[in-house]
């Protein structure tokens, strides 16, 4: 009889512990009649008129605050109510209070957008390397210092821009990368003027300056900023968007500029260097079906004249396929570039290509990310305009550790051979990153 | 002996009863589905879950020429933000984070995402801002917005993709 009832003890221990398991809330309900209102309908009834009471009692606050701001002008120091006490409101850390707009009480009946309302971002990186190569010097550096600069002037126009410190031997270079306004027809058709990262490939247009958006320390050497093998950057009017295409999710940029002046590697700020226009035209796709694919290619056309008198046409072709996810990530971009000189109708094709795959790890809170590259590059000897540009094979092994949400730290083992019959050079390289 | 294990068996068959009629009481509050709510005269009704992750990415920024799309997301620790970082997502948060800065810093957009701190703003900035559009508990959608169907389902649909 005893163990009858030990069973039946462990009956509703049992019972009682799945009980215990569910919320609060479903503890307590009975099943309502049918008509009747649930238990469970009239607690959520209970608690909204809880917040509806606690929103009238802000109001309230807020229309002292305001009677009495009458009376005193508030300063500019003056921060806005904070929300009502009893509205759940998680306290924004510094990591919520990046990239996004906080949404009080206070604003809600005030929601009309405010123009122009400017946001600044800040990004820096510094830097350690050593190599193997005779004559180099291992040691420090400061990176680029880059400022970017976003302000929606209108519900449908809005500018960007961004500005670069780096460091030389006796000055800061200060240098302006992008400066953008565009006009937002619809998702269609979105035009801009101004200065850009040519919409060559994938690296070029998505990356820009700062060092902690990309996951390893250097850009790949056919996109470096100061290289020619491409024109990083674009001065004129593009226009980009989406291409009704269902779940193929294409999209577009087409631009005309200035392309390259007399120093192949900067753009024609201050005015073309010949009376050809340069384009450009660029398509991607983005299927639906998986998410984080895209796939794109383009074309640029320019004339070069790098010396009054010497003209050069250029085509350059382009194809990138990137899964731009990090478990894993994948980033694969191809370019040839075609020069023909206009005197001799002589012509030099250049190609490049860079493979990089990455993979956040799981463990250890998804910090680390290991990454692998290989990038070639091969120039005929005798092109006469990519004087700058060297043969390549080399190869990056390297981990990026996110410190926080906003800085990374970076090292990376290269081995790398520059020219023709070169001997191979190994290299170590740190860098920490961070946004601001 | 026999009269025992014909107890224990009884007991045994009971617990088991008990445990399957309150596994889904328990397991209710986590199923909830969330709503994809937006103002009422947004000129969409049904969305395909890869429409509304475009349209969450900033890739798709306006319902109509005149329209524009604005964003709205529960703050961190908000079941809503889990589900959206889950399924819409499909990035942690840190990865969030960076997806726009990266996204503002490409020229791509303009803004963020608007962050609220409960469903009771989200909702009262739903009705008030043309175009805006949330993730809502269902339980907690209020009349004045209106709820989207996605993949042609209802919250409490079967088969609904937000829960």
């Amino acid at each position: 009889m005893g163990s009858r009832w030990l069973l039946l003890l462990l009956f509703t221990l049992t019972t009682s512990a799945l009980l215990a398991q569910s919320p609060p809330q479903s503890q307590s309900p009975p099943p309502a009649a049918p008509g009747e209102p649930s238990v469970q309908s009239l607690l959520d009834r209970i608690q909204q008129l809880e917040n509806r009471i606690n929103q009238l009692e802000e109001r309230d606050r807020q229309r002292e605050a305001a009677q009495a701001s009458i009376a005193a002008p508030p300063s500019p120091a003056e921060t806005p109510a904070a929300p009502a006490a009893a509205i759940p409101a998680p306290t924004p850390g510094p990591a919520a209070m990046h990239g996004e707009d906080h949404v009080s009480m206070g604003e809600i009946r005030d929601t009309e957008r405010r123009f122009p309302s400017l946001q600044i971002r800040g990004f820096g990186d510094v830097d350690f390397s050593a190599t193997d190569q005779k004559g180099s010097i291992s040691g420090f550096n400061l990176g680029q210092l880059v400022l970017h600069l976003a302000s929606p002037l209108s519900e449908k126009v809005s500018y960007f821009g961004e500005v670069s410190f780096t460091a030389q031997p006796n000055a800061y270079d200060l240098s302006v990368e992008r400066t953008i306004i565009r006009y937002d027809y619809n998702d269609y058709f979105k035009l801009s003027f101004g200065k850009y990262h040519t919409p060559i490939g994938y690296w070029n247009a998505t990356f820009h300056h700062g060092a902690w958006l990309q996951t390893t320390i250097a850009r790949p050497e056919m996109v470096q900023f100061g290289g020619t093998f491409i024109p990083v950057h674009f001065v004129g009017l593009q226009a980009e968007g989406n291409i009704p295409s269902g779940g193929l999710g294409l999209g577009y940029n087409v631009g005309v500029g200035n392309g390259r002046s007399s120093f192949l590697s900067k753009a024609g700020d201050s005015g073309d260097s010949n009376d050809n226009r340069a384009w450009v035209a660029n398509v991607y796709a983005r299927p639906s079906r998986f998410y984080g694919l895209q796939v794109g290619a383009s074309v640029y056309r320019d004339k070069l004249t790098p010396q009054p008198g010497q003209n050069f046409g250029e085509w350059i072709t382009a194809a990138d396929l990137v899964w731009a996810k990090e478990k894993p990530e994948f980033l694969a971009e191809y370019a040839n570039v075609h020069h023909r000189d206009e005197a001799t109708a002589n012509t030099w094709d250049s190609q490049a290509f860079y493979v990089q795959l990455a993979y956040r790890l799981p463990w250890w809170q998804s910090k680390w990310k290991p990454y692998y590259r290989f990038e070639y590059i091969h120039k005929p000897e005798d092109d006469p305009t990519l004087l700058n540009v060297l043969d390549l094979s080399g190869s990056t092994l390297g981990v990026r550790y996110d410190i926080t949400n906003y800085a990374a730290f970076k090292g990376e083992y290269r081995n790398t051979r520059h020219g023709v019959d070169q001997p191979r050079v190994n290299g170590a390289f740190f860098q920490t990153s961070f946004t601001f | 002996m026999t009269a025992h294990w014909k107890f224990a068996s009884r007991v045994f068959a009971l617990s088991c009863l008990c445990l399957a009629l309150l596994s889904p009481l328990a397991a209710q509050r986590h199923d909830v589905d969330i709503a994809v709510v937006v103002h009422p005269d947004t000129p969409v009704s049904n969305l395909s879950l890869s429409d509304v992750r475009k349209v969450f990415l900033g890739d798709r920024q306006y319902w109509s020429t005149n329209v524009p799309v604005v964003l709205l997301i529960r703050a961190p620790v908000a079941r809503e933000r889990d589900v959206v970082l889950k399924i819409i997502y499909q990035m942690s948060e840190s990865q969030f984070k960076q997806y726009w800065i990266a996204k503002i810093f490409r020229a791509e957009a303009a803004t963020a995402p608007k962050v609220v701190y409960s469903n009771d703003i989200a909702n009262q900035l739903i009705t008030a801002i043309p175009g805006a559009i949330a993730f809502v508990d269902s339980k907690d959608v209020r009349p004045g917005t209106k709820v989207l169907r996605v993949d042609g389902r209802l919250p409490g649909e079967p088969g609904y993709p937000l829960r």
